[in-house]
């Protein structure tokens, strides 16, 4: 065998062994301050994602900003001249900070009001178009006068104020989504900065899934540098309980160490990005470049007796432990590997690199430890000799498993009864798995994102955004464009007019969408044309900018009332739904101006009755301090407009509900024209990359289980020991998606990556379990007695794995961030489940089976 | 020997700092030419004008009315009317206004569509002429006596004067910097600036022409500098002491223009 040539110039030239180790090591540390943090969930979709893809377009055609929502909230009416003076400070401040977009922060001292001028008769004599708070008012007349104002725009009813009057909120846009912490930080600063008696009555929160997301990834990176350090000082320590032998136990702990040393400079240094999933690269790794070491140590502990050459009885272990070693590593490497299925790139990135890194461990393992451990004094090894004799005299986990392994090979029938049912539970389990998930919740109940979240949706229609876009199909260009060609045609080729619109027409970007070269900058270019053309040209110019201007003024479909008023209905449907707070759209700019421009009473909130009076009602809304607001409901050339949901929950869930009233009323309700449409916003991405991570997850859950049962019948050879291997893995899945849909955890993104690690570990243990079983079964001549002899060293080590690494992962549990945490708990479930299920199933099996063949 | 000529270079410098005797040193007197070089050319005239509206993806719009000006006095009050062209939705909306020195001017509204005239009053004067970066004000003019200005520097071509608001209240900006060109008393390039220094946004003279004798704006462009969006007018037909009658600057114009001017 090849490896015993590595084996033995491992242990002769250690130092050699030592230095490569080390230059590795040194490499991968180089690389390390290259990291680039990306912490946007929306990276789980590919770049070229459909969905994302238009997301971006619509933040670019709409104008439409990734949102910071600052609210502060009162126990009682939150219009006081103090808290107003507060907005105003705020806001101020807010407007200074580098990264907030200046002209779209949505704020009571920045937004307009529209109202009806009533002169000193007491007559109704304008419209009157004035900044809603320019100067915080000075007392309490004026604080509610501007109460009373809000209530009259329903486009900032409820979002800048809540319902029950206390609570004010601002919309602080920001240039990008990476900028939400650091903005996030400086307005807690200026929060912070108000003199006492100002705020003594009102609470500050920020939240808005930008800020949720980077302040994730923010707190994602102190945890990295805090959970993965504890989690190895745990195993350390627990290791230094088991074999009371520093030297010794350092050893895998280097092991460990280099591994997620090498993986994550090789991944830095690739150029990777470490998002929310390779961030926990180290945390999954640490534990299984462990577990083949400690199969190591704690057989060379058990077979070591003082006075041996440490170097000939580590070959002895290494001769055992050699093939079993190899096929976990490999099947735990397929089960990561399969994640590359998935077509989500952060999780791709992370099979890749824990399947590479448990490979790698693997082949540390198999060199260095051996080098180490022939290396190590007489001394040492006489003291570790010492350490087991001790744990043997206690027998603690000796007794346990021997008591164990009787109970597996006497009571089969039972064992086997009773883990059908279990089967039975954990499937009922599984079909009651929501699959939902919430960045928002991947912070702790107690955290301040949490409580800003609940608070400010307690009060407010929502700070979650969805966005419904809405676009004409129906250009009626065609025929337009063919009558424009033949006019142009009757020109003179030769001359510069003519020559200037066919350049104009054939230009990339008017070319590639014949029909749809009449538009604002042809209207542009045909208006010069009319004051330079000679005077012999302007006949079939005139003609030209005819035909263009009709047809461009008669696509303007958003102008048009019937799809305005459907666009209405559509909202107030919705509204009756309960599941998104409010909705803003045209619709209510167009019937907010119309009532002004009238009575200012109710009965004119409606929209007018021609495409020409919805448009002068928006020219002059045009005309307020705001111009801009406008463009985030309609598109310039009105061939797209938007509809801005606010939703009180981000969860998936939610959000899915509402995508399918929207899709059944829509259905049921046909619009007047023929537009199509499609949803974009952050809520909206998240549910669907879910869908994509779900999919993904239970696609590559099913093929590296097919590979790793067909490579245990081939590592076997034999189909029954091959389905036997499959067993453990299958229960311990089963039983932990069981117990998380008994137990109503919602199954989000750690949940889904935790399978291919369960599939991984479980597997580990059954392997070890079945070769050391058949050696001994061939060695002893006997099922039963192997079993017997299985229940002493084999399982010791499988048993003390299974704790190590359990135990180990409780200080994740002490994390502030949710998929810490689940981590933690689930990997410590996995590793006693799949241990138990291994201890206990397969020697019951197999007694079983042999009592019958 | 030294002295003589560290004596002759102290003079040539003293010449050239005092380049051009005829120069103002008054900058309420500059301010005052320069009103009347912008907004009062003539007792009355005509335009057509354009206002193509690029935002920051460089997706453009494009307004197109007539404009008609009648002075009642020279620095004094105006009446203007706009007829709205294109977009032909918008197509016969008309603002009459009534700008005053003294006090906040009258302004009315015609939406053909909805058949409605209303009249307007706004808390400043400084909110977006329909949609564009142009401010009610930058069209109508700001009356000077709002402003404290003084005289930066003087150079061969400009008057650079500072400019601050007496009622800060009353406006977005800090103080504002305005080239006026030393012969036409135009201003030809204006830059604002909020409380924190920053060039907020800028108005720039593209191109003039003498019409009438009159150097006349032709135009222009303001830029918003935080998106980098920008509003560009070009006057086309203008035409000075057109005559036009008082009874032309009535409410009656809203419905029925006065199609005779509009040409």
């Amino acid at each position: 065998m090849n490896y015993t040539r590595i084996l033995q110039l491992a242990i002769d030239k250690p130092k050699f062994v030592y230095s490569i180790v080390l230059l590795m090591v040194v490499l991968s540390l180089a690389m390390m301050p290259r990291l680039i943090v990306d912490t946007d969930p929306e990276n789980m979709l590919s770049r070229d994602a459909p969905a994302r893809v238009f997301h971006n377009q619509t933040k670019t055609d709409f104008q439409m900003r990734d949102m910071i929502v600052v609210g502060l909230v009162s126990e009682n009416s939150i219009f006081t001249p103090n808290a107003l003076q507060v907005i105003e400070q705020l806001s101020t401040q807010i407007l200074q900070i580098d990264g907030v977009i200046e002209q779209d922060l949505l704020s009571l001292s920045v937004v307009d009001n529209i109202t009806q001028e009533i002169d000193s008769q007491g007559e109704n004599s304008g419209i009157r178009f004035e900044y809603l708070m320019k100067q915080a008012p000075t007392t309490l007349e004026g604080s509610i006068a501007i109460q009373q104002a809000v209530k009259r725009l329903p486009m900032l009813n409820n979002t800048l104020v809540s319902g029950d009057n206390k609570a004010i909120a601002l919309y602080v846009p920001i240039e990008s989504k990476d900028m939400s912490y650091v903005i996030a930080e400086q307005i807690r600063t200026i929060n912070k900065s108000f003199p006492a008696e100002l705020v003594a009555d009102v609470d500050f929160h920020i939240t808005g899934l930008p800020v949720a997301e980077d302040q994730f990834g923010y707190e994602m990176f102190v945890q990295m540098g805090i959970a993965a350090p504890l989690a190895g000082l745990a195993i350390f320590i627990l290791l230094w309980y088991f074999f009371r032998n520093l030297p010794l136990i350092i050893a895998p702990m280097i092991v460990a160490m280099t591994t997620v040393i090498i993986i994550m400079g090789s991944l830095i240094g690739m150029g990777f990005t470490v998002h929310i999933m390779s961030s926990m690269i180290a945390i999954f790794l640490m534990p299984i470049a462990v577990v083949d070491s400690v199969h190591i140590l704690s057989e060379f502990a058990e077979k070591y007796k003082t006075g041996d050459d440490a170097g000939d009885v580590v070959k002895g272990v290494m001769k055992h432990l050699y093939t079993p070693m190899l096929f976990t590593s490999i099947t735990s490497a397929i089960g990561f590997y399969s994640l590359m299925l998935t077509p989500i790139p952060p999780v791709k990135v992370f099979g890749a690199f824990i399947g590479t890194g448990i490979l790698l461990a693997f082949a540390l393992t198999i060199i260095f430890i051996p080098a180490y451990i022939s290396r190590l004094k007489p001394e040492t090894l006489t003291k570790l000799h010492d350490a087991i004799k001790r744990i043997e005299q206690k027998r603690k986990l000796a007794n346990a498993l021997t008591s164990l392994g009787s109970f597996a090979t006497q009571k089969t029938k039972l064992i086997l009864i009773g883990f059908i049912a279990l089967f039975l539970i954990s499937i009922e389990g599984i079909t009651r798995i929501e699959i939902n998930d919430n960045p928002v919740n991947w912070f702790k109940a107690d955290h301040e994102i949490r409580i800003a979240d609940k608070v400010l949706n307690e009060h407010f229609a929502g700070t979650y955004d969805a966005w419904l876009v809405f676009k004409n199909n129906d250009t009626k260009n065609s025929t337009a464009g063919a009558q424009f060609n033949k006019i142009l045609a009757t020109a003179d080729a030769n001359s510069k007019s003519v020559k200037q619109i066919n350049d104009f027409i054939n230009a990339d970007s008017n070319k590639a969408n014949q029909s749809s070269f009449i538009n604002q900058n042809l209207l542009v270019l045909l208006d010069d044309l009319s004051f330079s053309a000679d005077d012999s040209e302007q006949v079939w110019l005139e003609q030209l900018v005819n035909i263009a201007d009709k047809t461009f003024n008669d696509n303007k479909v958003f102008l048009d009332p019937a799809l305005l008023n459907w666009q209405a209905d559509f909202q107030q449907a919705l509204l009756t739904t309960g599941l998104v707070g409010k909705s803003n759209g045209l619709a209510d700019i167009v019937k907010t101006v119309n009532r002004e421009l009238y009575s200012g009473k109710d009965k004119d909130f409606i929209i007018p009755q021609s495409s020409n009076g919805v448009a002068q009602t928006l020219l002059q809304y045009q005309s307020s301090h705001r111009p801009q607001d406008l463009w985030h409901f309609v598109t310039k050339d009105y061939q797209q407009s938007l509809l801005w949901l606010q939703m009180t929950s981000g969860d998936n869930q939610h959000t899915t509900k509402v995508v399918e009233w929207a899709d059944n009323y829509i259905a049921t309700h046909p619009m007047p024209k023929d537009i199509s449409y499609q949803w974009a916003g952050k809520s909206y991405l998240n549910i669907v990359w879910q869908d994509a991570m779900v999919n993904g997850m239970i696609d590559s859950l099913l093929s590296s289980f097919v590979i790793v049962f067909l490579m245990m019948v081939f590592l076997f050879r034999s189909l029954k020991y091959g389905i036997l291997a499959m067993l453990p893995l299958t229960f311990t899945i089963s039983m932990i998606y069981g117990l998380i849909g008994w137990v109503g955890k919602e199954y989000d993104m750690p949940i889904a990556v935790l399978s291919a690690l369960t599939l991984g570990l479980s597997i580990d243990f059954a392997i070890h379990f079945l070769q050391r079983a058949r050696e001994l079964e061939k060695e002893l001549g006997s099922l039963s007695q192997a079993l017997a002899a299985m229940f002493q060293e084999p399982s010791r080590a499988i048993s003390r794995n299974a704790i190590v690494i359990a135990i180990g992962f409780t200080p994740l549990l002490l994390s502030p961030l949710m998929p810490y945490i689940t981590v933690g708990f689930f990997l410590a479930s996995i590793m006693a489940l799949s241990a138990l299920v291994t201890l206990v199933l397969l020697p019951a099996l197999m007694t079983l089976f042999s009592k019958r063949i | 020997m030294k002295l003589f000529f560290t004596l002759l270079i102290l003079n040539f410098s003293l010449i050239g700092f005092l380049a051009h005797a005829d120069d103002l040193v008054d900058a309420n007197e500059i301010i005052t030419k320069a009103n009347l070089a912008s907004y009062y050319s003539a007792d009355d005239g005509s335009a057509q004008a354009r206002m193509i509206i690029v935002d920051a993806q460089g997706n453009k719009q494009m307004r197109q009315f007539t404009i008609l000006r009648k002075d009642q006095v020279d620095l004094g009050d105006q009446d203007m009317l706009v007829f709205f062209s294109r977009p032909t939705d918008v197509k016969g909306t008309v603002f009459r206004v009534v700008k005053k020195v003294k006090g906040d001017d009258d302004r009315w509204l015609y939406l053909p569509a909805l058949d409605l005239v209303k009249r307007i009053s706004a808390g400043d004067k400084r909110t977006s002429f329909v949609g564009t970066h142009f401010f009610y004000e930058d069209v109508s003019g700001r009356n000077p006596a709002e402003d404290n200005f003084t005289l930066l520097s003087t150079d061969d071509n400009f008057y650079t004067l500072k400019a601050q608001p007496k009622d800060k209240s009353s406006v977005e900006f800090d103080h504002y910097i305005v080239n006026v060109d030393k012969s036409t008393f135009l201003p030809m390039h204006v830059d604002y600036f909020n409380s924190q220094g920053k060039k907020t946004r800028t108005l720039e003279v593209l191109k003039t022409k003498i019409i009438d004798s009159f150097t006349t704006v032709t135009h222009s462009k303001i830029t918003q500098h935080s998106d980098g969006s920008y509003t560009e007018m070009q006057f086309r037909k203008v035409k000075y002491n057109l005559g036009l009658p008082d009874n032309v600057f009535s409410e009656r114009s809203l419905r029925n223009p006065p199609k005779k001017w509009l040409k």
